[in-house]
């Protein structure tokens, strides 16, 4: 199915066009989630809500990029939402506990271990991970979407709707973030 | 001691590299589906938070102290209209109010 029919088949409704959809970007989606929220549980509901997103949005849809991008789009800005919201979380707690359903977890969340890394480079890559969740989040989007989903900086730059220079920047300056952060945990 | 900490610096950086992508998991579709089929039949659950229960029943509260306020104010002014009312009866009823009978008290019975 090429993408014009899977986008159309999409538009009408058409139930087997939405599951090649998430069977062939599932992964993609959910490995983009997993690395920005670092979390497996808030990394499967993130992507759900993205393919939930695109069933219903798919008319707004207007196909001046590729599917993937707009896909990734909404990925990585449902991530971002979502560490938002837990920051929001842990500054007003104890209010949100009080007036919430009493699902949000009271303790910090553990070191992540990304499933996809080699054994013997799970504790550096846990440490960067931590160093990773300080950036800025351009720079997190960025760093992620390059390191980890292995995206050109031309790819990069139509997902956060900018320059491949502005990109290249990011990404410098990511990398200028992280080895800061690391020296100080260092000393 | 400072090459030492930015080779190790370095190699925390490069961790990343030869990464592989991580698969969704299993039965995700299937998962998927179930969360859009149960999704709207669970649109009304936002007002059985609780912070929505305390702000309606902090609404019928305060407009339950605006009706009974008012009613305190009302129901005063009709009694103090009621002890008027009974005022004036008892006066009719013994011509108090009877302005016009003249005394004339030259006049010989």
């Amino acid at each position: 199915m090429n993408e014009q029919d899977l986008i159309q088949g999409l538009r009408n409704g058409d139930e087997l066009a939405f599951k090649y959809l998430v069977l062939t970007y599932q992964d993609r989606v959910y490995n983009t989630a997993i690395s920005i929220v670092q979390n497996v549980g808030d990394a499967e509901d993130v992507s759900q809500e993205v393919f939930i997103q695109v069933y219903r949005s798919i008319h707004h849809f207007k196909g001046e990029s590729k599917l993937s991008t707009w896909l990734y789009r909404i990925a990585t800005t449902r991530s971002l939402d979502l560490l938002r919201s837990r920051k929001s979380k842990k500054r007003f707690g104890f209010i949100q506990r009080l007036f919430g359903d009493g699902n949000e977890p009271l303790f910090e969340l553990p070191d992540f271990n990304h499933p996809g890394i080699l054994l013997e480079k799970k504790e550096n890559a846990a440490r960067l991970f931590r160093a990773i969740a300080q950036l800025p989040e351009n720079q997190k989007i960025a760093f992620t979407l390059h390191k980890l989903e292995n995206l050109s900086y031309q790819e990069i730059s139509q997902v956060m709707g900018t320059s491949v220079p502005a990109v290249e920047s990011l990404m410098h300056r990511a990398k200028q973030n992280l080895r800061k952060i690391l020296e100080k945990e260092a000393k | 001691m400072k090459i030492e900490s930015n080779k190790k610096v370095e190699e925390i950086l490069s961790s990343l590299d030869g990464c592989q992508r991580v698969s969704a998991p299993d039965f995700y579709y299937t998962r998927l589906r179930a969360r859009m089929e149960g999704r709207s039949g669970k649109s009304y659950n936002w007002i059985l938070r609780p912070i929505y229960v305390v702000a309606a029943l902090l609404l019928l509260l305060t407009v339950n102290t605006i009706v009974l306020l008012k009613g305190q104010n009302e129901t005063s002014t009709t009694a103090s209209d009621n002890l008027e009312v009974i005022q004036q009866s008892i006066a009719a009823e013994y011509s108090l109010n009877d302005n016009n009978s003249m005394y004339d008290l030259n006049q010989e019975k």
